[in-house]
This record gives structure tokens, C-alpha cells and sequence, in this order.
């Protein structure tokens, strides 16, 4: 009864992540978070808005780093992964490992390093399509709201000039990688997921500059994404007018993904409505097999059909080709006129499907390879390691394995 | 409004034959766009697969889509569901010669392998019957000479009488397979003659244009080209040989220029065939599903034509098994020749009337 209480460990910083650690330490328990990446926000604090309510990642994520930064119960550690877990319920060892990030907590975020950095890198948080600095803010909402050093593209000690700049000494470029090892109750695995890798999909062409993923998609029709308050296409800079959105890329195809994420449907609704707020007269053409909106979300559909300039068409898109002036010449069958359409866009979203992000641990998977609830006691899966499923599921999802952690001393 | 008549036996036969699971199918059209063969205008086989599901057996039997199809597999590697339209197309072909075969009965003793032994005691009896009633049914005596064992009077006249009977029977079966698509297609009226239209095709019968837009399967076409003209060849062979027994010395000489022309098809024929055989054995993924009926007919034209081969060295090396090679190799000839409206071979005849009927309604491959 009176044994000292250990933390949970939540492996994961993103939505389900961060939603566990704060419904487990605002009832009283320990919570160590851990987050592979500089920030916390995972897929989510890329996103331009979400569904049903469409809010910003800035509201619902913004909430919950204010009740982490409130809450001492919260330790969180980002750059850092589980490298071993061993023991069971109650009394779990596990070891982690985290990467330097070369600049250390009292950064101000003044930005000067940045402007001395000579070298630049694709900035992952646009998915590359634009640059930072090596060293650089991750976004402008990042949290922990701080500079960080790209350990691939820095010279490091060579070069030295953000040392030099820093006027808080808050920089140490010989920073090493370090181990810990903590022990605690319980593991929530909150690994979340990553999109499909859409170069697989040969047909659709992704290389082709101006098809980018759903995804992708988030970062430039997000105003503070690629191109700003404009959504520009990635060959040339311009206002794309036709657009087209590709259902089902890779998905419920035993090629590549056989089972249906269930999100891709609402979201590319979400983003044809984007479109048209930002440019009334786009013409958008969205290619699917089924429409599958559930529940409030059929609202989504109802609003894209009431839209004259938002055509849905019932058919897969079997080939993407590009032109000479880098557009793509979409072609599908389209079942209700039983013709084939060739359709040429200014620029093609590949709506591709969840996969589960995995982990270096061995826990039981299903055949898709996410996490099944069958784990040894003390280890919850939540959220979209468990199965694909949109932000407010996921959220409910993180209260419930909140609600299972607390119960294992 | 469509009119549905599933039929469950044809459903039943057509998942057997095609190893498909057919209700698979989402409809999402895949198929019909990575296929480099289908028009713009109601492309296959998107809407064949529905109707398959259902077992709509009149919108697939006598539907001439499914003969513009040259089984290139494209539609079954990108299919995300696993349900091998390619399969399911070559599966209707199938059940095609047996629905349009006369008499019935053997085509079914063609299509079943348990009949097997049967189709093989037809042609030994009536082969032994004929070499009966022509006195010559023994093993004859002093240096190999065929015409002693099948006089070439009784063989040309035997052979091709029946030939022609078994393909007057197929061109009746082939007369209701017209009139099947242009009941398809009230709408659209067949132009011009038949042989007029025949010749718009001919680039793509002497050239196998159709086959150079498959990506799955490249060695295809070179296969098929040899196997093609290979058989064309030995046919005008054939038909000089007959002609040469009649007229001239026969058999002919080793260095006869016909002679070196038929072993230079024979040859042709073996490296296709062989190319065929192993694709279907080595690379089932691309190649699909392979039937008894498909491997009857490779098998029986590489037998015919590899004892063809023996039978013609055993001639000149007189060889004391030459005359049981020599009714072996008939039984070949009779499975290829005379079986040629019950089998696979029927292609042949239901593919090029097909391709005639699209090319009279203007209905274009891309």
C-alpha cells in the first residue's frame, strides 16, 4: 500500500501522447513523456486544421502544453526513444536513449545562431520542402519553445560561429548522446503513425513534382506552411486552379495497404473545403472508390456536394502522367458513365493511408503490423498504434489508456 | 434499367476455372486504366468483373470485349484485391468454346482431365480402324516408309475429311458467337464485310501489335510471333507435302527446300512453346492461373511438334519404333488438327472473329 509510486512512461509526444500524460498526472500520478523528435505535437501540430470542428493544432495542442507546463507530475524528454523495456506490471525497467540537441534549456530563442548558421537543411516540418538553418525553431509554436542543432548538416566546432553569437553560453556543440535508465508502473505505448510511403505506388507517380501527399498537403494550404496565406504548387510557385485528390492511394489495395485508414475520405473533404475558402473559383475533382464518412463527419460531405465547384467521381485513379508544364493527366474509369476520364490538374493529393509508426520493442502486432491489445500486463498501446483513427477518436482512445495506467501500481 | 439473369452454374464453373474469388471486386476501375488495351469508351474489364460477380452469363458469353483482351496480366498485378481480372477473362474464353462447341460432348471430354483417357481412345480407334480397313494395320517390313504403314491416299483423305468437319462444326459455333455480340449491341450495326473488315486487322494479326503495349509479360509476343508463324509454316509445308504426294516423288529429300522450311518451324515452334512453358511454370505471379485446358493445348502442340521431329530423324536413321512414334505423332496431329474447335486452339477462330466484329462497329484498342 504505502510502496513508492512509479511514473508511467509514455512513449510518444504526439496528440494521444501528450493527452495521456495530462489526464494521468492531473489525477496524481507520475508521468515520464517521451518524444523521439526536438518537439512535442507529433502528426498533428503539422496539420493546417483537423476534423469535425476543424480547429487549429494551435488550440487543442496549445491547451495541453499550457496543463504540462503547469503540471510538476510531467516530466517530459524530447530527442529521446525507449531502447529496452524489461520487468513487468508494476516494476518496469526500461532504458533510453537521448541525442544531443546541442543547445541547452536556458535558449531564449533569440534566434541569432540561426542567423550566423552557415549551413542549411530541409526543414522536416515541411516535410523538405523548404529550409532552415542547421540551427533552427522548429515551428513557430514549438514546444519546448527553444533552438535546436541539426547534428546531420551542422560543422560543429569547425565552424563554431553559433557559439560565438549566443549570448546566453546556451549552446555546447560536443553535447554527447546519453543513456538513462528509470523504472516505472506502466508503459503507454502512444507511437502513433506515419503516412504510406506513396513512392511505392508506382502508378500514381509520385515523383512527378506537382503530386504530393494528403499529408504534404497539411504544410501548404497551412498558413504557416509552404506558401504562406497562398497554396502554391511545388514546380512553380503558382496558384494551382485545378485540383484533383486521389482516394484510396494504396489503400484497401493488398499491394500495398489492405485495409481502409478511415480518415482519408474526411480529410481530403477537409481539404477540398480549405481550397475553396482560400480560392472560391478552384476547381476540385476528388476520385474515390467509396466515400467512407462516418457519423458527424458526413457533414463534410454534404458541404463538399452543395458545392458546385467540387466534383466527386466515382472511380480509382489507375495512372498519373505528368506534362511538359508539370501538370498530370489523372486517369480513371468512371463507373457511373462507364468512360474513361483524363483528367489533366494542376496539382494531385494522394490521400495515402496510417501506418502504425512501430517501435524498437517487441510487442504482439497484428497482421498490418499495429499493436494488438493483447500485450504482457502494464504495456497500453493507444491510439493510432493500435488502429487508424482521426484526432477526437484518438483523444478518447488516450483517455481510456490513461484510465488503465493509473490502475497498475 | 438492367435486366439481371444471374446464372449459378456459370458463376460456379467461372470461379472454379479462374481460381477468382470474383465478389472481391470493389469496382473501383483500376483495371480498366492500366489496361493498354481498352477503348475510352466502356472500357474492360471493370464492367466484365460485375458481371461476373453476378453470374450475368449472356453479357459475358458472346461479349467480344472479352476476346479484345490479350491476357497481358497488367489488370491482375495492379488489381488491389487480389480478384485476377486477366484470370477471369481467360476463364470466360474457356467456357466460351465449350458453350459454342458441336457436338457438346467433346469439348467436354476436352476440358475435364478425367475424360482424358477418352479423348485419346477416339483418334487411336478410329486411326486403327481406318489403317484397318486400308489393310496396313501391322508393322511393316525393310527400310522405314510411312506410306507403307498409312498409305498417303488414306491419311490426306481420312484427315482432312474430318477436318473439315470439325471446323464446318466450329464456323456453325463461331455463326452464333456473331450473332451473340451483335445481340449484345442493338445499337450498333456491323459495316462492311467480313473479309473487308478482316483485312483492316491484318496489321495486328501478322504484326501482334496488340501484344507490344503489355508491360507485365514482355517475352510474350516474341514467344507467340514464333509459335504463329512457326504453325503457318508448317501448314503451307503440309499442304505442299500433300500436294507432293500426289504429284511428285515422296517423301521429300533431306535438303529439299521445303524439308529445311518445315524444320526450321519446327524448330521455331520449340523455342516458342518452350518460352510459354516456362513462363507459366517459372513466373506464375505474372502469368496467372494456369488450366487443364491451357496446358492440354501446349502440351499436345510441343508433343506434336517435338514427335514430328523424331518421327522425321527416325525415317532416316530407320529406326525399328518408327512407325509407334509415327501413330503417336498422328494422335498429336488429330489432338491440334481435328480437336482445334474444342480446344484452347479454338482461340484462333473466336479471337480473330471477335477482333473482325469489333472492327465492323468501329470499336477501336487504343
Amino acid at each position: 500500500m504505502d510502496k513508492i509510486q512509479k511514473p508511467v512512461l509514455i512513449i510518444g509526444g504526439g496528440m494521444s501522447g501528450v493527452t495521456t500524460a495530462v489526464e494521468i498526472a492531473e489525477v496524481g500520478k507520475e508521468v515520464i513523456l517521451i518524444e523521439k523528435i526536438p518537439y512535442l505535437g507529433g502528426n498533428v501540430i503539422k496539420f493546417n486544421n483537423y476534423f469535425p470542428k476543424l480547429c487549429p493544432p494551435t488550440c487543442g495542442l496549445e491547451i495541453n502544453f499550457k496543463r504540462i507546463k503547469q503540471n510538476s507530475r510531467i516530466k517530459y524528454y524530447t530527442s529521446t526513444e525507449v531502447i529496452e523495456v524489461s520487468g513487468e506490471k508494476g516494476d518496469f525497467k526500461v532504458k533510453l536513449k537521448t541525442t544531443p540537441q546541442f543547445i541547452k534549456n536556458n535558449c531564449t530563442a533569440c534566434g541569432k545562431c540561426a542567423e550566423v548558421c552557415p549551413v542549411e537543411r530541409p526543414n522536416d516540418f515541411n516535410y523538405g520542402f523548404t529550409k532552415t538553418k542547421a540551427a533552427y525553431l522548429p515551428h513557430e509554436m514549438a514546444f519546448p519553445y527553444k533552438f535546436f542543432i541539426d547534428d546531420e548538416f551542422c560543422k560543429k566546432e569547425s565552424c563554431n560561429k553559433c557559439v560565438e553569437a549566443c549570448e546566453y553560453n546556451a549552446i555546447d556543440l560536443s553535447a554527447k548522446e546519453e543513456i538513462t535508465e528509470l523504472e516505472v508502473s506502466s508503459v503507454v505505448v502512444a507511437t502513433g503513425w506515419k503516412n504510406y510511403d506513396a513512392s511505392k505506388i508506382d502508378n500514381l507517380n509520385y515523383a512527378a513534382n506537382n503530386v504530393i501527399t494528403n499529408v504534404e498537403f497539411e504544410r501548404y494550404i497551412a498558413s504557416n506552411g509552404v506558401g504562406g496565406d497562398k497554396l502554391l504548387r511545388p514546380s512553380d510557385n503558382t496558384e494551382p486552379k485545378k485540383i484533383a485528390f486521389v482516394q484510396c492511394a494504396g489503400s484497401r489495395d493488398e499491394n500495398h495497404l489492405p485495409y481502409c485508414s478511415a480518415v482519408c475520405c474526411t480529410a481530403s473533404l477537409k481539404h477540398a473545403i480549405n481550397i475553396q475558402e482560400l480560392y472560391p473559383k478552384a476547381e476540385i475533382k476528388i476520385f474515390y472508390i467509396d466515400m467512407r464518412v462516418a457519423g458527424r463527419n458526413e457533414d463534410f460531405l454534404n458541404k463538399a456536394k452543395a458545392n458546385k465547384n467540387i466534383e466527386l467521381v466515382k472511380g480509382k485513379v489507375g495512372k498519373i502522367t505528368e506534362t511538359e508544364n508539370n501538370n498530370l493527366i489523372l486517369e480513371a474509369e468512371d463507373i457511373l458513365s462507364g468512360k474513361k476520364i483524363k483528367y489533366e490538374a494542376e496539382m494531385a493529393v494522394l490521400a495515402t493511408g496510417i501506418v502504425p509508426s512501430g517501435l524498437n520493442i517487441n510487442l504482439n502486432t497484428d497482421k498490418d503490423h499495429f499493436f494488438t491489445d493483447l500485450q504482457p500486463e502494464g504495456i497500453i498501446p493507444v491510439a493510432c498504434s493500435r488502429k487508424p483513427m482521426d484526432v477526437s477518436t484518438s483523444v478518447k482512445d488516450a483517455t481510456a489508456a490513461a484510465l488503465k495506467a493509473i490502475q497498475i501500481n | 434499367m438492367i435486366e439481371v439473369k444471374p446464372d449459378i452454374e456459370f458463376k460456379k464453373q467461372l470461379k472454379q476455372v479462374s481460381k477468382s474469388s470474383l465478389n472481391e471486386c470493389m469496382q473501383c476501375g483500376t483495371c480498366s486504366v492500366v489496361c493498354s488495351l481498352a477503348p475510352d469508351d466502356r472500357p474492360f474489364p471493370r464492367k466484365e468483373m460485375i458481371w461476373a460477380g453476378w453470374g450475368m452469363k449472356d453479357k459475358l458469353i458472346g461479349n467480344a470485349d472479352i476476346w479484345l483482351c490479350h491476357q497481358c496480366g497488367d489488370c491482375t498485378t495492379y488489381c488491389p484485391r487480389g480478384v485476377n481480372p486477366s484470370d477471369v477473362f481467360s476463364a470466360v474464353r474457356e467456357i466460351s468454346y465449350q458453350h459454342y462447341a458441336k457436338p457438346k460432348f467433346l469439348s467436354k471430354i476436352l476440358n475435364n482431365p478425367k475424360w482424358l483417357p477418352v479423348a485419346l481412345l477416339i483418334p487411336i480407334i478410329i486411326i486403327s480402324a481406318i489403317l484397318y480397313t486400308a489393310g496396313t494395320l501391322q508393322i511393316p517390313e525393310g527400310p522405314v516408309n510411312y506410306s507403307k504403314f498409312f498409305p498417303h491416299a488414306w491419311l490426306n483423305s481420312s484427315f482432312s475429311s474430318l477436318w473439315f468437319l470439325t471446323i464446318g462444326l466450329g464456323i456453325v459455333g463461331l455463326r452464333n458467337f456473331w450473332n451473340d455480340m451483335k445481340k449484345q449491341n442493338p445499337d450498333l450495326k456491323p459495316t462492311g464485310s467480313f473479309i473487308k473488315n478482316l483485312l483492316s486487322i491484318r496489321k495486328e494479326i501478322i504484326l501482334h501489335s496488340n501484344f507490344s503495349s503489355c508491360s507485365a509479360q514482355k517475352t510474350r509476343k516474341i514467344a507467340h510471333l514464333l509459335v504463329f508463324y512457326g504453325f503457318i509454316m508448317l501448314l503451307f509445308v503440309t499442304a505442299f507435302a500433300i500436294y507432293a504426294a500426289v504429284t511428285h516423288n515422296y517423301p521429300l529429300g533431306f535438303l529439299n527446300p521445303f524439308k529445311i522450311l518445315g524444320n526450321v518451324a519446327a524448330m521455331m515452334l520449340i523455342v516458342g512453346l518452350g518460352i510459354m512453358i516456362a513462363n507459366r511454370i517459372l513466373n506464375k505471379k505474372d502469368f496467372g492461373n494456369s488450366t487443364y485446358s491451357d496446358w492440354l493445348f501446349l502440351i499436345s502442340l510441343f508433343l506434336l511438334t517435338i514427335s514430328g521431329v523424331i518421327v522425321e530423324a527416325a525415317r532416316f536413321l530407320n529406326w525399328g519404333l518408327a512407325y509407334h512414334l509415327y501413330f503417336f505423332h498422328l494422335i498429336c496431329v488429330w489432338f491440334i488438327i481435328i480437336y482445334l474447335p474444342y480446344t484452347k486452339f479454338g482461340h484462333l477462330m473466336f479471337r480473330v472473329v471477335a477482333m473482325v466484329y469489333a472492327a465492323s462497329v468501329g470499336r477501336r484498342l487504343k
